[in-house]
């Protein structure tokens, strides 16, 4: 075997323009890793379609010039429309289903060149934080085969750290790029609300849903985001924003970067070996000429309360279509229409789901709605104008991105508080639709990686690229998980 | 049983003649078969998300100004939440925060009395799927899917039948005629709610609605039946409770649908999926002006104009008709009406056209009006014109050469005619010696009769009287 897939894209580049590889050594290469992977990071690859690209590509010498990820496969999060092949959510209710058009994204994987081989394990409709709410089984951490990979992005975070491809698209409704991304020690961006349609991702919560990518660094992260950006009209929430070149400012030093630290991101609720390594940073930042302040963003701590009303009840009207009618599973031999909506519901969706659709149903009903959901929305609005404030005087935020490490399968399968509280950290950045991205800052006593928060004020990702490839390039960690450990 | 008060509002959904959908750009169109205009959106497909047609935005804004409406000129949409099968998404997207246009107003006639109708609100939402039912299957046609619609919502300002049937004649009248819905109940592109109660004192009754009721008289039946229904009930001492219920043509009785749940059941929150919009002061404007004299200024002004009342009447039945007399009223605004709601409407009528599938231009009726007044064609000859213009098109003055319509006003030439008819009819001049005025008439017709239709029929006239009247015929 030859290893191209642990060379960083650049290296890969350079070996494709002088034609020593074509893309289908690296298609084979990630399709041989899958087979001898036992992550289970995959829900349904798509050899044939893969292939079928490489041919295209090599037609496509012209583009093989103009892009840097010409030829690089690529794993999509499997809530990510893809036309002819099945996008299932991890759930028996989409089991079968095959979109009849690609997602926005896709065309834009495709524009550039890049090869999807796959689609990416995940939380049952993006529904989790640990990737166990999958119809399809729970992605493992490369670290750790006895571990998470996090949630609900836990195929696309267990896929690029376990070698098996060097890129992931994600989804991020409540740290759902970021968390996973922290457990398996890899870059991942959420960008601005708006910056990436999200025509084509099947909506969990649609004012908090946010697609961006999962890398091995932070470059490559840039790269993928400088391919994805570019308003849709199909879309009306997608910015106008003019797209710009992320990679612009890595490299540069961080003199004079100001930046913030809110109180309650280094609080108890944080393990004491993460906020260690969180403070060692603030240290280097500090010898490097940028200033670091402890500051108060109001509302931090009801953050998870929020996500709970918002998402829930946006989710419970977002799953509503699924009734067994159009597409998706079907209930046999319905007695009525009222039997066929209730069994193949029952029976379509998992338990974690199903408790969302009843929980957000419940919030929005009748006076709940004023009590909880009006009142959510008010809160949010608030912790919106604190952040504003904040990055009135700061370039940047950063704070620990979760609260612990990569934990035991199986635990907070039966404790969904717990699960939720692992987001506590991420949360806050969907609520006030601003850019968060996970940097590695080192390991913890059981060897599990750690990461950093940064988060930027709303379409400055530039900015956050900047001070994530400073930190990248003084630590020098390395995040290559031991060969064979995932096998 | 006098003693109650009926008290009625009246809810009423119109689609709007956008070219498409309200939330994507398939066609808002019943032509072609049974799920022909659909796509991934229409279907609520996984992924898919919605567009704003700002056509019928539009629309919805003139139909505001025209209800006299305050105008939320920022915007946003909710979601209405319910399970149906014509409903793919499990969710209507409708304005419950901000309709576009609230607290308007509409006058209405009732016996020569006026009386304001006030609305609650206008708001845009979308229009369900169709659910064709049969014995022992359900099929639906997701074409309906999405078209955009309007509900007008009045206060409870009507306390009789004919108060809610002129309401909705005038609601229906505007709407045609600012060109915002085709407004035809029997073909389900206006569909009524009726809200009713009846109390003996100031108080407002327990309300009850009646739901798509299928024409405007039986909006006026299905009041009268419910008002019934509720006296009777509370004469034997029954409570009325708030339901739905839904009326019966044949045996004009409403029937019970189902008792409304308590309170908010739809779940409504704000669509994430539509940021908030601005209407412009100049798009608002620009709105204004684009809204056309509306029937009752045209009343007036046709009736200044000496249009007599049943060609108004007719005219301001017809839209289409209507702006076209507006193009060549000032050419003769009571013979182009004549010609227009005589022989042209029966032409349409006769051949179910429109005035703009005709060849009919505001040129021929200039130049058919010019002809008249020189009196060089006849009435006779306008008869068997317009067929031709409205078919063929082509110039007045060409075909009525082609056709031989020349008309003969030459003294010399009509005398020898007149002449002639009355040596051929010694009968008839007797008569008119008698006093007998029938006799001209039969004569005028032998005289226009042996012109083959020619002879200018007010020369003849003259010359005739004349001719009889000189006595030298003995």
């Amino acid at each position: 075997m030859n290893n191209y897939l642990d060379l960083t894209i650049t290296e890969l580049h350079d070996l494709l323009l002088s034609e020593k590889i074509t893309p289908k050594d690296l298609v084979d290469e990630a399709f041989e890793r899958i087979e001898k992977s036992s992550l289970n990071a995959f829900i349904t690859l798509d050899k044939e379609g893969a292939y079928r690209r490489c041919d295209e590509l090599e037609k496509n010498k012209e583009l093989m010039k103009e892009s840097l990820l010409y030829g690089i496969p690529i794993a999509i999060k499997d809530n990510i429309n893809t036309k002819g092949v099945r996008t299932t959510c991890a759930s028996h209710m989409l089991e079968n289903f095959v979109p009849v058009e690609d997602a926005f994204v896709m065309n834009k994987v495709n524009d550039a060149g890049m090869i999807m081989i796959g689609k990416a394990n995940m939380d049952e409709f993006a529904m989790g934080s640990t990737s166990q709410t999958s119809y399809f089984g729970t992605p493992k951490n490369p670290w750790d085969l006895s571990r998470i990979a996090g949630g609900s992005s836990g195929g696309s975070a267990s896929c690029v750290a376990g070698g098996l491809c060097p890129i992931a698209l994600g989804s991020d409704t409540g740290g759902s790029i970021r968390q996973p991304s922290s457990y398996c020690g890899l870059v991942g961006m959420k960008p601005t609300y708006g910056r990436i349609s999200r025509r084509g991702l099947i909506a969990f919560a649609s004012s908090l849903d946010q697609i961006g990518s999962m890398t091995r660094n932070v470059y490559e992260n840039a790269l993928v985001l400088n391919a994805l950006v570019g308003h849709d009209e199909l879309d009306l929430t997608s910015s106008k924003h003019e797209t710009e070149d992320f990679t612009r400012f890595i490299g540069k030093d961080i003199q004079g970067l100001k930046i913030a630290v809110p109180n309650y991101f280094m609080s108890d609720i944080v393990d004491a070996e993460i906020k260690e390594k969180v403070l060692e940073t603030i240290e280097l930042l500090k010898r490097n000429g940028a200033t670091v302040d402890y500051i108060d963003i109001e509302h931090l701590e009801h953050a998870v309360t929020l996500y709970q009303i918002i998402a829930m009840g946006e989710a419970s009207s977002n799953l509503a279509r699924f009734d067994g009618i159009r597409f998706g599973y079907s209930c046999e031999n319905p007695t009525s229409v009222d039997d066929l909506y209730s069994r193949s519901r029952a029976e379509g969706f998992g338990k974690e789901v199903k408790r969302r659709i009843m929980v957000g149903s419940y919030l929005l009903s009748g006076d709940y709605a004023t009590e909880y959901y009006t009142k959510a929305l008010q809160i949010r609005n608030h912790m919106k104008k604190s952040f504003d404030q904040a990055f009135q005087k700061y370039d940047l935020i950063i704070g620990p991105t979760t609260t612990t490490c990569a934990y035991p399968l199986g635990e907070g399968v039966d404790d969904p508080r717990k699960t939720f509280l692992d987001d506590v950290l991420v949360i806050p950045v969907n609520m006030a639709g601003l850019p968060g991205v996970n940097v590695p800052i080192g390991f913890n006593h059981t060897h599990m990686p750690i990461g950093l928060h940064i988060i930027g004020n709303r379409f400055e990702e530039a900015k956050m690229y900047q001070l994530a490839s400073f930190i990248e390039k003084e630590l020098q960690l390395d995040l290559k998980v031991k060969e064979g450990n995932h096998e | 049983m006098n003693n109650y008060q009926k008290t009625i509002g009246i809810e009423v959904h119109c689609e709007l003649k956008t070219k498409t959908k309200m939330f994507s750009d398939t066609l808002n169109s019943y032509e072609g078969s049974e799920n022909s205009h659909i796509n991934t959106i229409d279907l609520a497909y996984p992924g898919t998300l919605p567009l704003i047609n700002h056509g019928a935005v539009q629309l919805a804004l003139k139909a505001a100004l025209l209800f006299h409406c305050d105008i939320n000129k920022t915007m946003s949409f909710d979601r209405k939440n319910y399970f149906y099968p014509d409903l793919p998404k499990g969710y209507q997207i409708t304005q419950a925060r901000t309709p576009i246009g609230i607290n308007g107003y509409v006058m209405i006639e009732v016996q020569g009395e006026k009386k304001k109708v006030r609305i609650h609100d206008i708001h845009i939402e979308e229009d369900t799927a169709k659910s064709i039912h049969q014995v022992d299957k359900s099929y639906l046609d997701f074409n309906r899917s999405g078209v955009p619609l309007i509900e007008i919502v009045t206060e409870p300002d009507m306390h009789t039948e004919e108060e809610a049937m002129a309401y909705l004649h005038k609601l229906r009248e505007l709407l045609v005629y600012a060109d915002i819905s085709d407004c035809k109940m029997e073909e389900g592109s206006m569909r009524c709610d009726v809200n009713v109660s009846v109390s003996m004192n100031e108080q407002l009754g327990v309300r009850t609605e009646t739901k798509n009721i299928g024409s405007i008289s039986s909006v006026g039946k299905a009041i009268k039946a419910e008002a019934k229904r509720q006296i009777e009930a509370l004469e034997n001492g029954e409570k009325i409770v708030e339901e739905t219920r839904r009326f019966d043509e044949k045996d004009e009785k409403t029937i019970l649908m189902r008792v409304k749940e308590t309170g908010n059941d739809y779940r409504y929150f704000p669509e994430p999926n539509i940021p908030e919009f601005t209407l412009t002061e100049e798009e608002i404007e620009e709105v204004k002006q684009s809204i056309p004299k509306m029937p009752d200024a045209l009343r007036e002004e046709y009736h200044e104009l000496n249009v007599n009342e049943n060609n108004i009447k007719t005219l301001i039945a017809h839209r289409e008709l209507c702006s076209f007399f507006e193009q060549v009223k000032e050419y003769d605004s009571v013979i182009t009406s004549n010609l227009l709601t005589g022989d042209v409407l029966s032409y349409l009528n006769k051949n179910n056209l429109k005035i703009k599938d005709i060849k009919l231009t505001k040129e021929h009726m200039r130049d058919i009006v010019q002809k008249i007044h020189d009196q060089e064609i006849s009435s006779k000859q306008v008869k068997k014109l317009l067929p031709i213009l409205m078919e063929k098109g082509g110039q007045v003055a060409i075909l009525m050469n082609e056709l031989g319509m020349v008309q003969i006003s030459d003294d010399h030439a009509l005398q020898q005619l007149v002449d002639q008819v009355i040596a051929d009819n010694p009968a008839s001049v007797e008569d008119f010696k008698n006093g007998k005025d029938r006799a001209i008439k039969y004569l005028m017709g032998q005289i226009m009769k042996a012109s083959r239709g020619q002879a200018n029929p007010v020369s003849v006239n003259r010359l005739l009287l004349d001719t009889l009247n000189k006595g030298d015929l003995n």
